[in-house]
């Protein structure tokens, strides 16, 4: 009797615990929507989405600028970070000696605990004075912020795509080796399109990050609110944005505020059923059995 | 193992019946936010006020000169922080007391030969119309414009100072601290920034306005223009510790510790 | 008789455990022979060690020579991806790639470089034929592999393997998953190939050595206690310990 007391204790903790954190996210969304929809509504859904000026004090809120720049910034991490890491993951999961994936994995791993304020301050200080030597202009701009952002979300990238290719079942490089196929035909025929799910899953986690990031970005992309015409000039994130006027901002700006979180909110939902979508899609052609 | 729970029993309930019988009535609270770039001044003048009353706890926060507007309205926080010239409309029911006077300091590249620049040249090159050094008798450089957040108090007295109705450039840089524009200036040859005369070292080079160097004499009497109030705003009247706090805040002593700060004292002005 | 395979003195560790010890064995050309013995006897070891599929696990030692037509495969000169071609494999549990059924007899081919469509179309359906599958699959190739049930992919495993023309067989226990029609499949399957591959078969069921195999070798604590005719070992075995196993006194 005493034992089915504790199950039953146990059980509903459990509970409590798990949804606990579905109604802190669903108050949180409340509480965005809550103080962002009036200024959308005031300002007009399509001017605040489509608008190409922000300026506050002149009572102008227009975020396009900002979603071109968040979009700019985290498409070209993407862009350097995804060969990058998935290069990486397949040596450290298939070619690597034991010794030293036993040096790297931990060290990638590191590399993910360091504060984005140290990659901020680092790419302020050692990689906007390069970008401006190099290329010109200030130094702060779209293609810094993404370098950076590319070192940050390396290590996620890796360190799952690396688990996913170690998932594929050690049969199929079998059979691959046993027809003759060299080593790196296995690894690019049946191991990496073995792990694509997986691999999906770890862009997706990895541009998570990206878009979502804020100090880094702050410190090296310059924080212009207009329309980037290359990738050296200088942008501003919808992160960004929200957290450098947030401090100041009453009223109206203040709702807009609000209502910028709730467009990066959207684009990341978005992104994510995208994402989702062909990491289901990969799945089916795959044929179902162990992925 | 039954005595270890009941040790680890006692623990707690020690724990929990010091924090209840804590003589709660002995502390009182005082909660400071605002400007941060009033904020180090502040915490300074704090540090030494608590040295005399242990009993008072004292919070000081960033958050920018319009938060300690809103929040010190809002009965949020006893005193809010500011470092903009106020609007009347701005302190409608606060009471301001001004602790002194900061100047802004405009500041360029160490190597940057140029020494001064009017107003209206300033006007020019944050609205975007200079755009080289050598418009103003420096080398052949572009100038890299650096600006903070808007809303900053910093970045509103520049506008207000300087810029007047004229609007700063829309390619301007944000940098979202003194800090990271220091960084910013110090790294670049064509760069231009404005920053606190409180955070000025030896890593950019600052420059004369319309012939005046910013210094604490300069700005104590007025020829150098760029300057701004810094403000403590109390919703009514002050009252307890809050009064306690801000006199002493404008006695000598405290006006002292201003001037450590290479904030300029108000009193000495008078 | 002409032989394919000879090992002399062969001796294999996995780090410092003696798996097999002293093998040797000779295996004629265009034959079946089949590897009989208990679990865990090294039967399996042993045929990984002829195309060299154990070198992929670590602490993999060997000692004593594997020939192939007279000729070391573990020569340092030796392609190993050359030797795998010529000695193919078919594994305990059919593996085939989660990608469609002509992808997956054609996967060997294209890694061998042959790319051209009316080529590869008349090697997959020579292939599946051959494995007697094509009349089973031929409206789905371009169906995923992991829809057939266990005995077609086991017979894909092993379309896929013929399709690189080896000239060895190594098939490790190929029906031990697979219900009794599908046995019998891959038995008649394995009779139709002997007379061009030589083929090397590790089962446990003796019956099936028995119907498949026209010579037979008995391992027991990774040595081979007895070989010959796989009719005379069963009825007329040598060795007391031959005897008392395939009269299923033990394993």
């Amino acid at each position: 009797m005493k034992d089915r007391l504790g199950e039953f204790l146990i059980e509903k903790g459990l509970f409590i615990t798990a949804i606990s954190s579905v109604v802190i996210i669903l108050l949180i969304i409340v509480f965005i929507f809550s103080e962002g929809l009036p200024a959308m509504e005031s300002y007009g859904f399509l001017n605040f989405i489509f608008g190409s000026t922000w300026d506050p004090s002149s009572g102008q809120y227009g975020i396009l600028p900002m979603i071109v720049g968040s979009m700019g910034i985290t498409l070209l991490a993407l862009i350097f970070s995804v060969p990058l890491s998935l290069l990486c993951a397949i040596f450290m999961a298939e070619i690597a000696p034991k010794t030293v994936r036993k040096i790297m994995k931990p060290v990638i791993e590191t590399l993910a605990g360091i504060p984005s304020v140290v990659y901020g301050f680092f790419g302020l200080i050692v990689l906007v004075p390069l970008m401006r030597t190099y290329f010109g202009g200030t130094g702060f701009s779209m293609l810094t912020a993404s370098i950076i952002l590319t070192v940050m979300i390396l290590p996620t990238i890796v360190s799952v795509s690396e688990d996913s290719i170690r998932s594929v079942p050690s049969e199929y490089k079998e059979a691959s080796l046993a027809l003759g196929a060299t080593h790196w035909q296995t690894i690019k025929n049946v191991i990496f399109p073995a792990a694509v799910p997986g691999v999906i899953t770890a862009i997706i986690l990895g541009m998570g990050r990206a878009i979502g990031e804020t100090l880094a970005v702050i410190m090296v992309a310059g924080n212009v609110a207009q329309f980037p015409s290359s990738i050296m000039d200088p942008v501003r994130a919808l992160t960004s944005n929200i957290a450098l006027e947030m401090g100041y901002a009453t009223g109206m700006h203040y709702s807009a505020l609000f209502a910028t979180a709730i467009v990066l909110f959207m684009l990341i939902m978005i992104l994510l059923v995208i994402a989702n979508y062909f990491h289901y899609k990969k799945k089916i052609n795959v044929g179902g059995g162990y992925l | 193992m039954n005595s270890k729970y009941i040790i680890l029993i006692l623990a707690v309930l020690v724990i929990i019946s010091a924090y209840m019988f804590t003589p709660k009535g002995n502390y009182e609270t005082l909660q400071i936010a605002g400007s941060t770039s009033v904020q180090p001044v502040v915490e300074k003048l704090v540090d030494k006020f608590q040295e005399t009353h242990p009993n008072v706890h004292i919070n000081v926060q960033g958050g920018g000169s319009g938060l300690g507007i809103r929040t010190v309205n809002q009965g949020i926080v006893q005193i809010g922080m500011s470092s903009e010239q106020l609007a009347p409309e701005d302190t409608t029911g606060l009471t301001a007391y001004q602790i002194g006077k900061d100047g802004i300091v405009i500041a360029v590249n160490n190597a940057n030969p140029v020494n001064n620049l009017t107003t209206d040249e300033l006007r020019e090159i944050f609205s975007g119309n200079i755009t080289n050094w050598n418009q103003l008798g420096g080398p052949n450089e572009e100038i890299h414009v650096i600006v903070r957040e808007s809303g900053s108090g910093t970045m509103q007295s520049f506008q207000n100072l300087v810029m007047g109705q004229t609007k700063i450039e829309k390619n301007a840089i944000v940098q979202s601290s003194t800090e990271s524009v220091k960084q910013a200036v110090k790294q670049d040859p064509g760069a231009i920034g404005f920053i606190s005369l409180v955070n000025l070292d030896s890593n950019v080079k600052a420059l004369k306005v319309n012939r005046v160097y910013p210094s604490q004499d300069t700005i104590s009497n007025g020829s150098y223009t760029l300057q701004r109030p810094f403000t403590l705003l109390v919703k009514g009247q002050p009252e307890g510790i809050t009064r306690e706090f801000i006199d002493w805040v404008l006695s000598p002593e405290g006006q002292a510790i201003v001037k450590q700060t290479k904030v300029v004292p108000v009193n000495a002005t008078t | 008789m002409p032989y394919r395979i000879e090992t002399r003195d062969l001796n294999v560790y996995f780090n410092e455990v003696h798996i097999l010890n002293d093998i040797n064995m000779k295996i004629p050309k265009n034959a079946v022979t089949s590897l009989i013995g208990p679990s865990g006897c090294g039967k399996s070891t042993f045929i990984r060690t002829l195309n060299r599929m154990n070198d992929l696990i670590e602490g993999f030692k060997k000692k004593g020579d594997v020939l192939l037509d007279g000729e070391d495969i573990y020569d340092p000169n030796v392609d190993v991806v050359e030797l795998r071609k010529k000695i193919g494999m078919v594994f305990q549990k059919a593996n085939p790639f989660p990608k469609s059924i002509f992808d997956n007899v054609a996967y060997g081919l294209r890694i061998h470089g042959i790319a051209d469509k009316d080529k590869l179309e008349k090697k997959v359906e020579k292939s599946l034929k051959a494995a007697a599958l094509w009349d089973e699959v031929k409206h789905k190739l371009d169906k995923s592999a992991m829809g057939l049930s266990g005995g077609q992919q086991q017979r894909l495993c092993i379309a896929r393997t013929i399709a690189v023309s080896p000239e060895v067989i190594l098939m490790d226990e190929p029906c031990s998953a697979l219900d009794p029609i599908s046995t019998t499949k891959i038995e008649d399957l394995i009779h139709k190939l002997k007379k061009d591959y030589t083929i090397i078969i590790v089962t446990h069921n003796m019956q099936q050595a028995t119907r498949v195999s026209k010579y037979t070798s008995f391992f027991l604590n990774g040595e081979i206690v007895e070989s010959g005719p796989t009719e005379k070992l069963f009825m007329e075995p040598e060795d007391k310990r031959t005897e008392d196993y395939i009269t299923g006194r033990f394993g």
